[in-house]
């Protein structure tokens, strides 16, 4: 039955010329299927860490490039992919947002004469789209979302020999994107190493797929009964939109009957809330759910029937929301006066307490994000095209958000230097040689020079279970890393920081400083200093509330 | 006609180029645990600084007394000077020049007061230009000082910023510096301000900025390295100075620990650069 239906679809289709709103609709299932399976390319995390979600920034950087054309009405295919390009351009989240708002622009210049999509502009689309993307990137690195982008315009221009249909291209070109992901492994050794495929190559397969799977005619916005990882389960994005009437998150974990059958457990879901995650591990499951108040106990109810449940666990969102808005709206910081014709710093801050001393370092501007809060360019525009000065330097603090900064740099009027900090401590270290009223070009070049006095460390929590560079991680234990390399796991955060401090041989260098992080508490923050004064006595041991969410502790060693 | 050369202690001027220049020495006040004492006696500079983070109260200075002033005056006019050039400590920073000032109403047209700008050996090496030419008179000795003053640099680099903030001397641009974290400040004393001239967070950054600062003057006519009771980080960067710019270095290099009336207000451990440039 449903074959006969969607093939009658495809036929309609074929016959609908391409032109602005048919793109328009492709952009929405792209979109659309990405989001349905952003979880499962958030859970292809190289690192053990808590980190941008890739499959998360993909859909933020689609749905801003979605909302600009959500409304509009026009025909002409390549005037509507220009404004696809500039909404994603504008929204680009992460490295990967980044990339994929690169493949936008490039498809975008090149059919942008064009009203209505043949094959030879969709080939010319995915030509110039991998062009962009790569010259975009500084050192293009293979078996990453390049290489799909790649792969997918190789296999639109052979099939170009066989068809004239642009559907027909697409439909070749999702396999071979496809085939493309599965093969990043063999590509990139710390994707084997890790045991998974390219998170943004994947991204972009799903966005393609949904395109297709959009003129077959199958589902695209019911989610699939996935199961994923337990310890990818995120539950912390979901928290950035609570819907209207969904004031309850409930988390239950059980163990399934062997009745259990995933498509129905999802579909009985479905009837009572939003948000819906499935994990596994060990044959323990836990569902996630927002639900209304007054359905807050069907989920437990429902899985009560079906299995044996070990933990439940609800929570008012909105209640939460108001007290990370109270939080926000608490911490008012004093920025630095910018003259016009000065030059002013924005910076990249992942936690309170590290934004309270950017700011008393005199920095003009903040972005909150970090970790797996990538701000988008216009996130970080918006920093600072409000400025009284069109000299600005920009420190990203973070290696998923430098493309963003640079990203900024190339669509605002304003001249920007940005100064490729990948940690905290290394922008706390530039920010040091920062002078107002200097030449922009010689303070950032500073700056950069100054970055690299210090080495950093983190602490965290694994997220899985790998091996990585002959270090073995369980979930849960902790972890550190020195400069973005994991060096050691540890059954605890002491032993965890201790064991960072050799490997970063603290005991050749003059000063430490431990920024603890919101899961911290500040005696036992203060307990691990005191630790390590007293096994380094020589050393200055300096402990700083950051506030940074996931990290126990970011560390700096000068 | 003759001419005297009056300064006061925070010129920080070694006790041979005093005898040698016959330059007159005005002792500003130290005042610890509640006892004035004239700069130089009471304690030394290395205890001074020893004992500095641990004084039950902080020690505060204050300017000679406006009679002390007079005294010195009449003194030097007595012993034949015609003239007298007054040369103090910068006026935006201490009251010194207020007190010369006042003092030298007493004896009209025969004293010239002059604010250095500065402080320490940057004060110091005006008053040295001064005596190189005092023989030819007060025009040329204000000359000297112009031409001096014009090429004269001075750095510090604190071990932190607390003496400074406790100082009130801290001006608001360099009060960001260090809002939260413990930061060394490595300032500029230039037209009688305190400025910031960059920021560390360890000696070692510090000292580098210090070897910048020092190398990038080029060829130099004076130097001083100061510090207040750090000897060892004093000669371990005039070591390292002369390793890597000896070329640009004068023949005579002066290594000071800076007087208590100074240290009181910057902290120990410090180091300090004055120089003057190669005309």
């Amino acid at each position: 039955m449903r074959t006969d239906t969607s093939r009658i679809r495809i036929e309609k289709l074929r016959l609908r010329p391409l032109d602005g709103q048919a793109v328009k609709r492709l952009v929405e299932a792209g979109l659309t299927w990405l989001k349905t399976n952003q979880q499962i390319v958030n859970s292809l995390n190289v690192f053990p860490v808590p980190d941008g979600d890739t499959g998360t920034n993909m859909m933020l950087t689609m749905t801003a490039a979605w909302n600009e054309i959500k409304d509009s009405g026009e025909k002409h295919a390549g005037r509507m992919m220009a404004v696809v390009a500039k909404g994603a351009l504008m929204g680009a989240r992460g490295n990967s947002g980044v990339i994929l708002s690169q493949l936008w622009r490039g498809f975008a210049r090149a059919i942008q004469d064009t009203a209505v999509l043949d094959a030879q502009s969709v080939v010319r689309g995915f030509s110039e789209a991998r062009d962009t993307a790569y010259k975009g990137v500084v050192k293009p690195v293979e078996g990453t979302i390049l290489t799909v982008a790649k792969d997918t315009a190789a296999a639109a221009q052979a099939a170009l020999l066989e068809t004239q249909d642009p559907i027909e291209i697409l439909t070749r070109c999702v396999p071979a994107a496809d085939e493309s992901v599965q093969r990043t492994p063999e590509l990139l050794p710390v994707l084997k190493q890790a045991g998974v495929v390219d998170s943004g190559g994947k991204g972009l397969f799903f966005i393609l797929e949904g395109m297709l799977r959009h003129i077959q005619g199958q589902p695209l916005d019911a989610p699939l009964a996935s199961v994923q990882p337990l310890s990818s389960l995120n539950f912390d994005s979901a928290m950035q939109g609570v819907e209207e009437g969904q004031d309850y998150e409930v988390v239950v974990d059980f163990f399934p009957n062997s009745s259990f059958e995933l498509r129905q457990f999802y579909d009985r879901l479905e009837q009572m809330g939003t948000s819906i995650q499935v994990g596994e591990g060990d044959g323990m499951y836990r569902m996630h759910i927002h639900v209304p108040l007054d359905k807050r106990y069907e989920p437990i109810d429902y899985i009560m029937g079906i299995g044996t449940i070990t933990k439940v666990a609800m929570e008012n969102l909105l209640a939460q929301m108001d007290e990370i808005d109270a939080k926000a709206r608490g911490s008012k910081l004093e920025f630095a006066k910018v003259e016009p014709g000065q030059i002013a710093v924005v910076v990249v801050s992942p936690g309170s307490g590290l934004s309270r001393i950017f700011a008393s370092l005199g920095v003009a501007a903040i972005v909150e994000g970090g970790q797996t809060m990538n701000p988008s360019t216009q996130d970080i525009l918006n920093a600072f095209e409000n400025l009284p000065t069109d000299k600005v330097v920009i420190l990203p603090n973070n290696k998923n958000i430098v493309m963003a900064a640079n990203q900024a740099r190339e669509v605002t009027v304003k001249k920007v230097a940005v100064v490729p900090t990948r940690t905290v401590p290394q922008g706390l270290a530039a920010m040091l040689l920062f002078k107002p009223d200097g030449v922009l070009d010689s303070v950032a070049e500073k700056m950069t020079k100054a970055m690299n006095t210090v080495q950093t460390g983190e602490i965290t929590v694994a997220t899985r279970t790998v091996e990585i560079d002959g270090v073995k991680v369980e979930t849960g234990q902790v972890i550190a890393l020195l400069d973005g390399k994991l060096v050691l796991s540890a059954p605890a955060v002491e032993a965890g920081v201790l064991g960072l401090l050799e490997k970063a041989n603290a005991a050749e260098h003059e000063l430490v400083t431990l920024f603890y992080g919101e899961d911290m508490n500040q005696s036992e923050a203060n307990r691990i200093a005191d630790v390590v004064r007293s096994k380094y006595p020589a050393l200055e041991v300096e402990l700083q509330d950051g506030g940074q969410p996931h990290y126990q502790f970011i560390i700096s060693v000068e | 006609m003759r001419l005297g050369i009056l300064t006061d202690s925070t010129a920080d001027l070694p006790r041979y180029l005093i005898q040698q220049h016959q330059i007159e020495i005005v002792p500003s006040i130290l005042v610890l645990d509640g006892k004035e004492y004239a700069d130089g006696e009471g304690i030394s500079r290395e205890e001074f600084y020893a004992r500095l983070p641990g004084f039950k109260t902080h020690p505060t200075t204050s300017a000679p007394s406006i009679g002390e002033f007079t005294a010195r005056y009449q003194k030097l006019f007595e012993d034949g000077c015609d003239h007298i050039l007054s040369i103090h400590a910068a006026g935006p920073l201490t009251s010194i020049l207020s007190a010369a000032g006042q003092a030298s109403q007493e004896f009209v047209d025969r004293i010239t007061i002059l604010d250095s700008l500065s402080l320490s050996l940057g004060l110091g090496f005006q008053v040295l230009a001064a005596a190189d030419e005092m023989e030819d008179g007060l025009e040329a000795a204000l000359a000297a000082i112009e031409s001096t003053r014009k090429r004269l640099h001075v750095y510090a680099a604190l071990d932190t910023m607390d003496y400074l903030r406790r100082s009130g001397r801290l001006p608001a641009p360099v009060t960001f510096l260090g809002g939260m974290l413990n930061i060394k400040p490595v300032i500029e004393l230039a037209d009688g301000e305190i400025k910031a001239a960059g920021a560390a967070r360890t000696t070692q950054q510090a000292d580098e900025r210090m070897l910048h600062l020092a190398k990038s003057a080029g060829k130099l006519e004076r130097l001083a390295i100061l510090h207040t009771g750090a000897e060892r980080r004093a000669r371990g960067f005039l070591n390292q100075l002369m390793r890597e710019a000896s070329q640009s270095l004068p023949r005579e290099i002066l290594m000071v620990n800076v007087t208590p009336v100074i240290g009181a207000h910057v902290g120990p451990n410090g180091l300090g650069l004055a120089m003057v440039k190669a005309k």
